[in-house]
Formats: C-alpha cells, sequence, structure tokens
C-alpha cells in the first residue's frame, strides 16, 4: 500500500531510520530479551480501563477510552515498557442529508478512524492509510448491526474516532520493531467500538444493545503446552502471538456484530478465541455500563430531581444488567 | 462436489444456422442493391452500404455530408423495408417504443411523478396522473395522493407498466391504467442484460410478441410470468387474492368497478402472501431456465419457456428415478440438456 | 463507505421477503436451483495466462465476474538487521515451534523467522473504486492477513542476508463487482500463486545473488514436495465466503443471496499440515450484511394504498411494525451472530472434507491436469 502515499506534502523518505542499536544488545544475544516487560496479569485478567462520556461539549456524543501502560520494570533502558490505548471517539448528528443525497429510508452511517500522527512509534501521515481503513470498516460492521437505522430515516451520523495513542504491534526492541505483524491494530479495534459504542449511547440513537469490544489471543508459552489464551494480549509483553480475534459483542443478545482473527488458529482454537474475545468485551461491558449509571446518577442530582426519580433509574439499570 | 471448476475452451464457432436463420426480409430482390457486402447482410461501422440515391436510410445508418452514400453506424443486420435500409446491431439496449409492455424498478420519486429504470438508456417516467389510484378507477388525483406518494411507489419497487408515449429526447412515459399493469410482488425478478428485445429476434433475449404475460401450470401450482420486452423478467406466484376469487365464483359477470375494488386492496402492498414452499421451488426453477437460455443464446418466449420448462421437470423427475442426484451443473448445462433432449424427441 | 457499497441493495421489499423464504426453507431453495446450499457457482479457471509475470491465473464466474492475478518477484536489498541471528538462536532455545518443526527440511529450518511482512505486497484494483476506497483496501487487507498468517511464505523469499524477494501480487477485478468478490480473488490469487515460480539460485550464501537463467528449472514458490519428499506442504490460503439466513447456512452466495443474509462471514484457510483435519483457519472476518440498510415493508395494515390505516405519527408507526409480526413482510435483520454459529459455519468450512477442502483439492486439479 505504498501507493497511498501523501501526494499534496514533502516527505521524509518513507522507510525512515532503524532505532539505535546498543553494542550490549549484540555482545550478549539474551541481554534485549531480559528487558521486555513480562505480563504480570492472570491469563484472563484485563487491563484497567479508564472511559468517560460527554468529554467534547459540541458533539453530540462522545467518548474517551484509556488503557495506560504498566510502569517500566527496567528503569535503565531507552526502551519504553508496554505502549498504552488513548481514544477519543465523537459522534456527529444525526443530522440532515445534504438535498444532493438521495432518499435514504434509514440512517447513514459513515465512520472514520484516524491515528493521530505521533500514536505510534512511526509517525503516521495526515491522510489515512490503509490500516486506518480497514479500521474504518471493521468498526462500521460492528456498529452497524446495533444502531436501529430506520428510526432516523433522510439523516445521517457521522462517528470520528482518534486515536491518540495506539498499542504497537510489537515491543520496541523486538527486531522488525512495530512495523512487524500488527497485532496491535487488532487491540485498537477493541478500543474503537468500545469507545465508539459509548459515544453513540451518549448520542442518544436508538440501539438494540451495547456493544463493547475485546481481544483474545493465543501466545506461545514455553511453560505451558505450547499455546496459551491469554485476555486483552499486549502485544509488548509476548513474543511471539499465534492467533488473535477481536470482537464486537453485545452483551445481553449473546451475539458478535464483528469478528476480527488473523493468525494461524486450528478449528477449536478459532472457536475458543472468539469466545475468550466475547470474555474480555464483558469486561469492557461493565465498565460501559458503570459510567452510565454514574453518569446518569449524577444528572439526575444535577437537574434537582427528586431523589426518588434518580433511583429508580438506578435501579431500572441494574434490572436490566 | 461443491465446486466446478471448468479449463476455458475455445469459443464455439459462430454456427452459421444462426446466421443462416436470420432475419431479413427476403421477398425483396437483392438484385438492385449495389453492395460492398457480398451476399451477407452482416455490416460493419463505417461500411458503406450503398452509393444509389434511391434507398432511404434508416436506423443504424449514415450520409456522410454531401454524398449520397449510406454508410452503416452498428454492427449487424441489414434489414430493408421496401426503400428503408436499417441495421439492427446485434447486441443493443433497449430501445423503448410506444405500446411496449416492460417491467421497471422505481429509482427515484419526485414530487408528481416517479423515475423508473427499464433498462433504456434513459429512466422512463411514471407521472402520477398515469397510475391507478385505490379506490376505484375513476377517483381523480388528490393532493393527498402527492403527498402519499411514496405509498404507491417507493425506491426499488417492481412494476410492470405500458409505455405509453415518447419523448422528444426518446425517454418514455409509463401508464399502469390496467389491471394487468401495477406493482409486482410474491415472486423475484430476473434480468437478461444486455438483450432488450427489438422488432426483429435476435440471439438470446425477451421477444416481442403476443403474449408477454402468460401463466405457467406447474406441479405445485400456477405461476405468472412476465417478459419485460426490456429484458427484465418477473416470475411470481399467480395471484389469487381470497376476496377476487370468491367475487368472481358467485357471479361471472362481474362488473369492472367492482373487480377493481377487490383488486386495489392489494395494488400496492409490499407484503408478500403466503406461498407455499413448492411453488417457490417452482418459481426459482422457471427463473434459472430463463437465466440458462439468454446464456445460451435462445430466444425467450412463452412458447420456449413452457417447452423447456416442461423438458427440466421430466429430466428431473428421470434422473431422480435412476437415483442421479447430479446437483450442481449449472443453468446453462440444465438448459442444454434439456433442449438437447427436446431436439432428439421432436 | 463499507464494503456493502457494491452490494448496495436495490431490491423491493416483496423481492426480499421472497428471496428470505426461499433461502430459509429446509433445504434452502437457492436463486439457481441446480445449487445446493454448499455449492459454489460454476467457474473457469485457467493459469500462465501473462507471460511477464512470475506467475498469474484468471478466473471467470458463470455471470461475467472476472478476476485477473499476476505474482512478480523482485531481487531487492534488505535492511541490515543485526539481531537476525541472536533472534534465531533465541527460537531454538525456546524450541517451540508450532507447526513445522519436524516436517521442514534443512534448508526451511535456515530461513525459518527471517522472512518480513513488508516483503509481500498486495494491491487489489476494482474497477469503478479508487485504490482507497473502502473496499480495495479491506480486500487487500483480508488477502495480505490471511497470506502472511503462517509465515512460512514470506520466509522463502528470503535469499540471504542482504537480499530478498519482493513479492508483488496484483489482483484485478476486470468486471465491476456484481456480487462480493472476495472469494473469486482469493481462488485467482490462490492459482497464481501455487502456479508461481522463482529463478533458481545459483550464488552462494553472502554472495549477490546470481539466477539460473533457464527457467525450466525454477523453483516454485510453493513446493510441491518438502525435504523429505511429502507432500503435506504448504499451500496458498484460500478464503470461502457463507452467509446465514435463519438456520441455514450458504456458500459463495450471489449478490441477491447476500441481501437478505443475516450475517456474513469470510473465513480464511489454508490446508492442514497435519493431515488429520481437512484445513484450518488464518483469518476470519465478518462483513456487514447489507440487508441492513434496507427499508423495512410497509404491512397491508399499516398502508393507506392497501386499505389500511397510516399511523399518525412515525413513533406510532414504529411501535406498530415492532409488534407486528406477519409472514410476507420484510424486516431488515438486527443485532449480530451468535457465537454458536460462527462455529457452525468455521466447521463446516475447515472440517474433515469441508467446503475449504474441496475448493482447495479443485484448484489444484487444475495445475495437475
Amino acid at each position: 500500500m505504498a501507493a497511498l502515499s501523501d501526494r499534496r506534502r514533502i516527505n521524509a523518505p518513507s522507510g525512515g531510520t532503524s532505532a539505535p542499536v546498543f553494542s550490549k544488545a549484540l555482545k550478549e544475544p539474551g541481554y534485549l530479551e531480559e528487558l521486555r516487560p513480562q505480563r504480570i496479569r492472570a491469563p484472563k485478567e484485563l487491563r484497567k480501563i479508564f472511559l468517560q462520556t460527554s468529554i467534547i461539549p459540541s458533539a453530540s456524543g462522545s467518548a474517551y477510552l484509556e488503557i495506560p501502560n504498566a510502569p517500566s520494570s527496567h528503569p535503565a533502558t531507552l526502551i519504553p515498557p508496554t505502549s498504552s490505548l488513548k481514544i477519543a471517539a465523537s459522534v456527529q448528528g444525526p443530522k440532515p442529508l445534504p438535498r444532493s443525497a438521495p432518499f435514504s429510508p434509514t440512517l447513514l452511517l459513515s465512520t472514520t478512524v484516524k491515528f493521530a500522527p505521533f500514536a505510534t512509534r512511526h509517525r503516521r501521515g495526515y491522510i489515512r492509510d490503509a490500516a486506518e481503513r480497514d479500521l474504518g470498516v471493521h468498526l462500521e460492521t460492528a456498529l452497524r448491526g446495533v444502531i436501529i437505522g430506520e428510526r432516523w430515516p433522510k439523516s445521517g451520523v457521522e462517528i470520528v474516532v482518534t486515536v491518540l495513542e495506539g498499542d504497537e504491534g510489537a515491543w520496541w526492541g523486538q527486531e522488525g520493531g512495530s512495523n512487524g505483524s500488527g497485532w496491535g491494530l487488532l487491540n485498537v479495534l477493541a478500543g474503537c467500538i468500545t469507545a465508539a459504542g459509548s459515544a453513540i449511547i451518549d448520542a442518544g440513537i436508538d440501539c438494540v444493545d451495547m456493544v463493547s469490544g475485546g481481544v483474545a489471543a493465543f501466545v506461545q508459552d514455553p511453560s505451558a503446552d505450547g499455546r496459551l489464551l491469554v485476555l486483552d494480549p499486549s502485544p509488548a509483553e509476548h513474543r511471539d502471538i499465534i492467533a488473535a480475534c477481536a470482537v464486537g459483542y453485545l452483551h445481553s443478545r449473546d451475539e458478535v456484530t464483528e469478528v476480527w482473527l488473523r493468525g494461524d488458529a486450528g478449528l477449536e482454537a478459532a472457536d475458543s478465541l472468539i469466545e475468550g474475545a466475547a470474555q474480555a468485551a464483558e469486561g469492557s461491558f461493565s465498565v460501559m455500563k458503570e459510567v452510565f449509571i454514574e453518569n446518569l446518577e449524577k444528572n439526575g442530582n444535577a437537574q434537582g430531581l427528586e431523589g426518588a426519580g434518580g433511583k429508580r433509574k438506578h435501579a431500572d439499570v441494574e434490572m436490566a444488567g | 462436489m461443491p465446486i466446478t471448476i471448468r479449463a476455458p475452451n475455445l469459443p464455439t464457432p459462430h454456427d452459421a444456422l444462426a446466421r443462416a436463420a436470420s432475419p431479413s426480409d427476403s421477398e425483396m430482390s437483392d438484385d438492385d442493391l449495389p453492395s460492398g457486402t457480398s451476399g451477407t447482410s452482416i455490416v460493419t461501422p463505417g461500411e458503406t452500404i450503398t452509393s444509389d440515391p434511391q434507398w432511404m436510410r434508416g436506423h443504424g445508418t449514415y450520409i456522410p455530408p454531401s454524398t449520397t452514400t449510406i454508410v452503416s453506424t452498428v454492427a449487424g443486420h441489414l434489414h430493408k423495408t421496401n426503400k428503408l435500409l436499417s441495421v439492427q446491431a446485434l447486441r443493443a439496449r433497449y430501445t423503448p417504443e410506444i405500446g411496449d409492455l416492460v417491467v421497471g424498478r422505481i429509482v427515484s420519486v419526485g414530487t408528481k411523478k416517479w423515475s423508473v429504470d427499464i433498462a433504456a438508456p434513459m429512466l422512463a417516467s411514471l407521472p402520477l396522473s398515469a397510475i391507478n389510484l385505490p379506490g376505484g378507477i375513476l377517483r381523480r388525483r388528490t393532493a393527498v395522493d402527492e403527498l402519499n406518494i411514496r405509498t404507491f411507489f417507493s425506491e426499488g419497487d417492481l412494476l410492470v407498466a405500458e409505455v405509453q408515449s415518447l419523448h422528444q429526447d426518446n425517454t418514455a412515459s409509463l401508464h399502469t391504467r390496467s389491471l394487468k399493469y401495477g406493482k409486482l410482488r410474491n415472486g423475484m425478478f430476473t434480468s437478461l442484460s444486455g438483450a432488450g428485445g427489438g422488432v426483429l429476434s435476435r440471439r438470446g433475449g425477451v421477444v416481442r410478441s403476443k403474449r408477454q404475460t402468460f401463466t405457467l401450470n406447474t406441479a405445485a401450482g400456477e405461476i405468472d410470468v412476465v417478459l419485460g420486452v426490456n429484458g427484465y423478467i418477473f416470475i411470481s406466484a399467480h395471484a389469487t387474492s381470497p376476496s377476487n376469487a370468491a367475487a368472481t365464483a358467485e357471479d361471472k359477470d362481474i362488473s369492472i368497478t367492482r373487480l377493481d375494488e377487490a383488486v386495489s386492496e392489494t395494488l400496492y402492498s409490499s407484503q408478500n402472501d403466503e406461498i407455499t414452499p413448492g411453488v417457490l421451488r417452482e418459481i426459482t426453477r422457471v427463473s434459472t431456465l430463463i437465466k440458462g437460455l439468454a446464456a445460451a443464446g435462445r430466444r425467450v418466449d412463452e412458447d420456449v419457456i413452457v417447452r423447456v420448462y416442461e423438458g427440466a421437470v421430466e429430466l428431473e423427475a428421470e434422473e431422480k428415478s435412476l437415483g442421479i442426484t447430479d446437483k450442481g451443473v449449472g443453468a446453462v448445462g440444465v438448459v442444454q440438456a434439456v433442449l438437447e433432449r427436446l431436439e432428439l424427441g421432436g | 463507505m463499507a464494503p456493502s457499497q457494491p452490494a448496495h441493495v436495490n431490491l423491493s421489499p416483496a423481492e426480499l421477503s421472497f428471496l428470505r423464504s426461499s433461502l430459509s426453507q429446509t433445504p434452502p431453495i437457492r436463486l439457481d436451483n441446480t445449487k445446493g446450499p454448499r455449492d459454489f457457482r460454476s467457474m473457469i479457471a485457467e493459469y500462465d495466462v501473462l507471460p511477464s509475470t512470475n506467475g498469474s491465473a484468471r478466473i471467470a464466474l458463470e455471470d461475467g465476474t472476472e478476476a485477473l492475478v499476476g505474482v512478480k518477484a523482485e531481487v531487492e536489498k534488505s535492511q541490515w538487521r543485526p539481531n537476525v541471528e541472536g533472534r534465531h538462536t533465541l527460537s531454538v532455545a525456546v524450541g517451540v515451534d508450532v507447526d513445522m518443526a519436524d516436517d521442514d527440511g534443512q534448508e526451511g529450518e535456515e530461513n525459518k523467522g527471517k522472512g518480513q511482512n513488508g516483503w509481500i505486497e498486495i494491491s487489489v484494483e476494482i474497477p469503478g473504486f479508487r485504490e482507497d476506497d473502502a473496499l480495495p483496501v479491506f480486500l487487500a487487507s483480508m488477502l495480505t492477513e490471511s497470506l502472511l498468517a503462517s509465515g512460512e511464505l514470506k520466509d522463502r523469499l528470503y535469499i540471504n542476508q542482504r537480499f530478498h524477494w519482493k513479492l508483488g501480487i496484483d489482483v484485478l477485478l476486470l468486471s465491476p463487482p456484481l456480487s462480493y468478490p472476495l472469494a473469486l480473488l482469493s481462488m485467482t490469487t490462490h492459482l497464481a500463486l501455487l502456479t508461481a515460480h522463482l529463478p533458481a539460485l545459483k550464488s552462494e550464501k553472502d554472495e549477490d545473488p546470481l539466477f539460473d537463467d533457464d527457467w525450466d528449472a525454477a523453483v516454485p514458490l510453493y513446493p510441491k514436495h518438502d525435504a523429505q519428499g511429502g507432500t503435506n506442504v504448504d499451500k496458498p490460503p484460500i478464503i470461502v465466503l457463507a452467509i446465514a439466513v435463519g438456520s441455514n447456512i450458504i456458500f459463495d452466495p450471489c449478490k441477491e443471496e447476500l441481501a437478505v443474509a443475516d450475517a456474513v462471514l469470510a473465513v480464511g484457510c489454508a490446508p492442514s499440515n497435519a493431515s488429520s483435519t481437512g484445513a484450518r483457519i488464518v483469518s476470519i472476518r465478518t462483513i456487514d450484511p447489507p440487508a441492513h440498510l434496507t427499508p423495512p415493508a410497509v404491512p397491508n395494515s399499516m398502508n393507506s394504498a392497501t386499505g389500511g390505516v397510516a399511523p399518525a405519527s412515525t413513533a406510532d408507526a414504529l411501535t406498530q411494525r415492532e409488534l407486528l409480526s406477519a409472514t410476507g413482510v420484510w424486516t431488515p435483520p438486527r443485532g449480530g451472530m451468535k457465537r454458536s454459529l460462527i462455529s457452525q459455519v468455521t466447521s463446516m468450512v475447515v472440517g474433515k472434507g469441508g467446503v475449504a477442502e474441496e475448493v482447495i483439492a479443485a484448484l489444484q486439479a487444475i495445475e495437475v491436469g
């Protein structure tokens, strides 16, 4: 996809330069590997998620999601530890379609996923590259099944997701670096689904269910019998990821709107990967739900509603969950 | 075997039969036509047909300025009608003519008219004033109808109509002011692209004929087939709305207005009736056969469809009795097998 | 917009309802009634059609959709990577190689893990689409990730420390996409890669590479036999498209069938190294079913033109419609896909005697026969 270059600006050579190689890394083959962060979470434990809605006042709905990075265990090295994920999603609309657009009986959805130029180790250009467009398509698939489009005829909604910091595909210290296998994109997609799903609910667009994202992966594990299923993998912590899967999961319907599985998975492995990813999505779902309940309670108080009203709302939500 | 992959074979030589049978008004004598096409009636663009000024130019021809030479502009068969020379292209878009029965699809809805795709170079228009409004044939069009225009036809809906008039720029204006015409449902749509009919038959495609709509009797029930002259075809379960059937049973000489009322209940419905699986199967079978006929380069008209359909049913029954479950031969395969049988038999 | 754009549905609600009811029969009645739910549309295939490529193939479907793939390999200078050797020793130290630990020859072992993803470049061109439109990008990334999943192909592109092959796979759809072209493109790519050859290397080790100019001596990109002479070797992946209508699963849908699908799944699979199972999954993606964008039908009871009473407000209309459950009224599907359905599809694709195995065998037969 080198053809998709930014033709409007004068750009640096696409290859860029290699990261510095320190002599110690060459002399002692095992040294670099020592610095690699270790996964200290349990295999089924997710990273902490921070989610906040209504962060952009001008948008009709918005959400911000952050998965912070683990503290560095080797402060002596220049190589940063695991990467973090920071995603802002905003919903513009529903708004009327332009006059020139043909009649549409349903809500037209358009999704844009854009990495900030500084989001990853390699600087991204200003125009969307293939990976970003691909993520946009995935996100649209995940959301399209949730929105009840026929309730908003002749209108369109734009969902703009900006990835401020993206999970890298691999650890910086690893040769091949971040342009490697792109496992991080799965984490980014899951984050985008959770953030955009929250933003849509924040915007008050009718949905059949809440959609949340989750990732699971099979990694090589010397201690177990070769492969180990981990939820919410941080690609920096694993030297070899065999297969990974991201899903957009509907909690109450127990359905998936989006599956993105890649890697060398067997038949049973594929099933358990999707299963695992759905479990991870369940985790993001509980965070989403907490956030919305919290917001509703806060708003209830702010608007000076009677305590009973606010409480009943809360009770309703709990019953639904 | 779920997948059949064939190696490409050389194109079959153009059968001489098709050319020999190509329609040219053979009663006209050829002797006074000085043409460069020695004996054949096929011409290519730029080819001089004649330089004799006694001939008049028709469709598909051109007279270069300050000459009397008639030059062909399309590749196709040359036709002579009295002193008129015209060239009929081998493959062309449908050009609407007044009185054609066409199947069309609504593309857009305007304030007082619909734009309809009828496979012609330009969209046809169907004015609100040219449809039967529900509640009696003589009802006047009101402002309410204009507001509710989408309840009659909306984007994507299929309809069968007649070409009422042609405008200066060859756009057609349609009407559905008859019980035969109107919205289509309870069935499926098939398009034979690039094979729109013309005055004369050509290889493959729908032919203008006396009967464009007919009912096919199958084991499962009756099936209506609408062959649009434009190459669009609609195959549906035979319409027997219960009210209508009851009415006809009561008294044969039913007044046209009452019949109309009975029909108008479902005239603009977009809800399908209950269709039995057997009928569903036969409808898809007919549609597959029609596609196969077009792909095999055969004419598509009532006679051929009925014969091929009966042949296909027979063939299937025979194969079943012999225990052959040869699935997946494809539409063309079935049609060819049936045609072979028919030619052998008769 | 989405990949659903080419398959933009322009069918009337009555047609959609008809198609849906015939596809949800048991067994489903397909549009081409000579085909069963697992049948692919018949196609014509040939390979080695482009003399200036390392491998090429063309597949045409009966409806006129046609794809052409050319594979070209060029020698390129590698970036100096100091850790390649170290990494190699490490991987041996860790000592868990999943699928090619035993049956790969000496040479394969040597190249293991040295390939880079950037050495394979796929571009998809579809008439009527810009190269950066969502559909070509989506198709290219799906093809790329299934191709890279096994990692064996890119390792074969390694020449020595300083040079490698750069594989350019150019996929061309020759006709506008009548139906979702993913399966067609992947089968054409499969055939082109299967028949691609690279010139035989004459130089040794880290010399500047020198190749045999005898084309007959060229080595296939996907070797027919491994070092031990076994036939169980790596083959390029294929992608199978499946739709779910009700509880029926239908493979290789045509455009109209796709339009009424509840869910669409693309499953990429490669033949399995172990002979016990038919194939292994290398990627799965859901595709947005175009039916999500279709308008629901107006039932007779709500249509003023059919003697019904039109609801007073849109809110009323929505409630009435959602409460209604008449047959024959088209309602677009909502929500996603059950997980059990996904696993049913995947097992139909890659299970023993599954669709993937048959498709790969059929494509293999073209080359042999």
